[in-house]
């Protein structure tokens, strides 16, 4: 890995445990956030979330279906390649969804 | 002022740990799987001076363990989900040592370090260790310190594994050596021996063995197993008077279960050829006494060391083939029989401590250039307990036994020996043929044996 790379890895990895012992952010929402950069650190993901998520979080706010996004988010189990696509699609869903309203 | 005080003043802390070496070893471990690997295999928790470094080291290692990629994230999950990690400082302390960039590389340069601060540090326990022993029993008796100290101390330079990996070049090479030298030996049978084999080792003290085997060499670990009473000292003292008395080479022997008496009228046995009981019990003629002792003159010029210790462990074991190798420069050594050695960790089963003995045992003979002879004993049923894993390490397994009644009445091939009574079953031969039985003659009262005699045609 290269230098650049390592050194925001590292820094992000840090970031997002540092919020969770300091009580910004919960267990689950850590977890999340760091198998998120796995993914993009080390596995190059295919499954499209990235690409989803950027939608979701360029799109309007919508309280009830952003937490439902949320928390589909956080039920991924990342070494699932199943559970991964399943929950993608379900946001993709979501997300038409909210545009449609 | 007291000695113990007197090492810690003179030896400065930076000569005792070296936390950006082991910063480095950590960053790699989290960033690199080659690095990691290396680092799993050359390392201990117990090489890193920083509680905390230790603490990454063993939690990257359980991750390694459970096939888990252990990147920098996998451990602050894993830190995290078991409360090491808990705080804003953990996480600023672990993102230092995360930082600590080297190449991949340079992995082997940075573990030495860690591993040789870590042998400092073991070496000055030691003399503190030996320091506190001096200044708390004064009157203790010095040899009995010279001899822990010594086995302390060994243990710290002993039985590093050879990790050298060989380039093609070296690979090559080595072969061609081999069969160079083995051409000429064989130039050499046809053209000198007139077609018999030399060894390329110590003699087995049967020719058949011999033949199979073409002897004990440097770095074997040879495993004979038999049941009790079934003749496992008479075969050591029969490979010693093979090697040690007719051979004048010099080998160590370990006995677990007999004091040095006990040893010394079997060989009276051995070499005079008079029964074993009558010597015990005196019985014996005059003529007979000057036979035994021209037989013991024949073993004083011998080669032959005894170390008669009943609480014998794997590191005594080490310490004191280090110490004969030095001094006598010996070219075997025999443990009878490994059963018998004291347990370290009670907690461990029978076959683990076999097990553990073994792998020490073969380490140390290829450390050492000597060829290592364990004595192991055979259930009822000729099995032996954790029988795989000792074949796994072995270079050579026999198993010595009776020949039943019935297969002697039977067998044919067996009618064409003279008084054959035992089978050396040959059970693994790294070198050569396994799967073979050797019929030998086996004199129990004279402790004595020999290959059985073929019948003259």
């Amino acid at each position: 890995m290269a230098y650049n790379k390592k050194k925001i890895y590292d820094e992000t990895a840090s970031l997002i445990v540092d919020l969770c012992v300091r009580g910004r952010l919960n267990s689950e929402e850590m977890h999340f956030l760091l198998n998120l950069l796995d993914m993009s650190v080390l596995q190059r993901d295919n499954s499209g979330l990235f690409a989803i998520l950027k939608v979701w979080l360029k799109g309007e706010n919508d309280e009830e279906i952003d937490a439902i996004v949320k928390a589909t988010l956080l039920a991924i189990d990342f070494s699932n390649q199943k559970s991964l696509q399943t929950n993608t699609e379900l946001i993709k869903g979501l997300i038409a969804e909210k545009y449609t309203t | 002022m007291s000695l113990n005080v007197a090492i810690s003043d003179q030896i400065s802390d930076e000569y005792l740990f070296d936390l950006e070496s082991e910063r480095r070893v950590l960053s790699s471990m989290l960033h690199s799987e080659d690095a990691c690997i290396e680092s799993y295999h050359s390392l201990l928790a117990s090489d890193f001076y920083a509680p905390r470094h230790a603490t990454v080291f063993e939690l990257t290692c359980s991750l390694f363990e459970r096939e888990i990629r252990p990147t920098y994230v996998e451990l602050l999950k894993e830190g995290h989900t078991l409360g090491v990690f808990t705080n804003p400082r953990d996480i600023e302390e672990l993102k230092y040592i995360a930082e600590q960039y080297i190449d991949d590389e340079n992995i082997k340069y940075w573990i030495q370090k860690v591993k040789d601060k870590s042998k400092l540090r073991k070496f000055i326990d030691f003399l503190k260790g030996s320091f506190q022993i001096i200044e708390e029993e004064p009157d203790a008796d010095v040899e009995q310190i010279l001899m822990a100290a010594e086995e302390k101390l060994t243990n710290l330079t002993a039985l590093e594994i050879d990790d050298h990996i060989d380039t093609p070049e070296e690979l090559a090479k080595t072969g061609y050596d081999e069969v160079e030298r083995r051409f000429r030996r064989f130039m050499e049978i046809k053209e000198i021996h007139k077609g018999v084999l030399p060894l390329d080792g110590l003699t087995t003290g049967f020719d058949n063995l011999n033949h199979l085997t073409l002897g004990y060499k440097p770095g074997d670990l040879i495993i004979l197993g038999a049941q009790t009473g079934h003749g496992k000292t008479a075969f050591a003292l029969h490979t010693a008077k093979a090697i040690a008395v007719e051979h004048r080479k010099n080998i160590l022997y370990l006995n677990t279960e007999m004091s040095r008496e006990q040893i010394a009228l079997r060989w009276g046995a051995i070499l005079s050829g008079i029964e074993h009981d009558r010597i015990r019990t005196g019985d014996i003629t005059n003529t007979e006494l000057s036979i035994i002792l021209n037989g013991y003159s024949r073993l004083s010029e011998s080669g032959f060391y005894s170390y008669p210790c009943p609480n014998l462990t794997p590191e005594k074991t080490i310490s004191i083939a280090r110490k004969f190798k030095t001094q006598k420069q010996i070219d075997m050594m025999i443990i009878d029989y490994v059963g018998r050695m004291e347990k370290q960790d009670p907690k461990l089963q029978e076959w683990q401590i076999l097990e553990q003995i073994v792998k020490t045992q073969k380490l140390l003979a290829q450390n050492l250039k000597i060829a290592v002879m364990c004595l192991v004993q055979l259930n009822p049923d000729g099995s032996l307990q954790g029988a795989k894993r000792m074949k796994n390490e072995c270079d050579l397994m026999l198993k010595m036994s009776p020949i039943p009644r019935e297969e002697l009445e039977d067998n044919e091939d067996l009618k064409k020996y003279l008084n054959p009574n035992y089978y050396i079953y040959v059970d693994k031969n790294r070198d050569g043929r396994s799967g073979v039985r050797i019929p030998i003659t086996f004199d129990l009262q004279k402790q004595s044996m020999k290959d059985a005699e073929r019948v003259a045609p």
